[in-house]
């Protein structure tokens, strides 16, 4: 496995105590998301009817599946630093390389939100990710894209 | 669950790395300090909170997901 070969020996515990061999487009989530905890594994859809949005569907633990888009796509300047802890969790030097995504809601009367206070990021050269919360942040947990009826 | 007193400046220690302080007692609130290994995330319970609900309504987002991909390419 190289997520284990690559991460800190402290922040791969958690994952590799649950690792069961996957698919090689199963993206770990070695501490789940806060809500499915126990959803240790997610694959990313993508579709041209679904675009700009893509599909988290979780493939290990209770079935959970998300819409994410990336929070560039809603708002141009989006812009988030990570904490040394996040970096560590994610195995990462360099942000370039990290994949975005923010959780998209659609409410009851249509209106379409995006979390831009805790993106999910995935680093893809380790198939890992984590949904962050960033100490300081400016953007809303639930920004809205596009009212309701 | 353990309850402790504590004055300015103790702390407790929980397992070996995690060390919560008080650093100040005021009539507004307790300033803790909190020292923790980084892989360990420590929030406000609130935030936490907050985004673990917000989490649960995304998972239940329904309906017709072509049209919504289409709001949101008319959008941008």
């Amino acid at each position: 496995m190289t997520v284990a070969r690559n991460l800190t020996p402290v922040a791969v515990r958690p994952a590799a105590a649950t690792v069961a061999p996957a698919s090689p487009d199963t993206i770990r989530f070695p501490h789940g998301l806060p809500g499915f905890e126990s959803c240790r594994g997610f694959v990313l859809m993508t579709s041209d009817v679904l675009g700009p949005l893509q599909c988290l569907k979780s493939v290990e633990g209770p079935a959970a599946s998300f819409l994410v888009i990336d929070p560039r796509r809603v708002l141009a300047d989006f812009r988030c630093d990570l904490s040394e802890g996040d970096r560590a969790r994610l195995g990462v030097d360099d942000q370039d390389t990290l994949l975005w995504l923010s959780l998209v809601t659609i409410e009851l009367d249509g209106t379409i939100t995006v979390n831009l206070r805790a993106p999910i990021v995935v680093n893809p050269a380790l198939m890992v990710g984590h949904q962050v919360v960033p100490y300081h942040c400016v953007y809303p947990i639930r920004y809205v894209v596009s009212e309701g009826r | 669950m353990l309850v402790f007193t504590r004055k300015r400046g103790e702390a407790i220690m929980i397992g070996d790395g995690i060390r919560i302080e008080v650093l100040r007692v005021g009539r507004e609130g307790v300033r803790l300090g909190v020292v923790a290994p980084p892989e360990i995330a420590v929030h406000r319970q609130e935030i936490y909170d907050q985004i673990r609900e917000a989490n649960q309504k995304a998972a239940s987002s329904p309906q017709d997901l072509g049209e919504v991909a289409k709001r949101l390419r008319q959008r941008a």
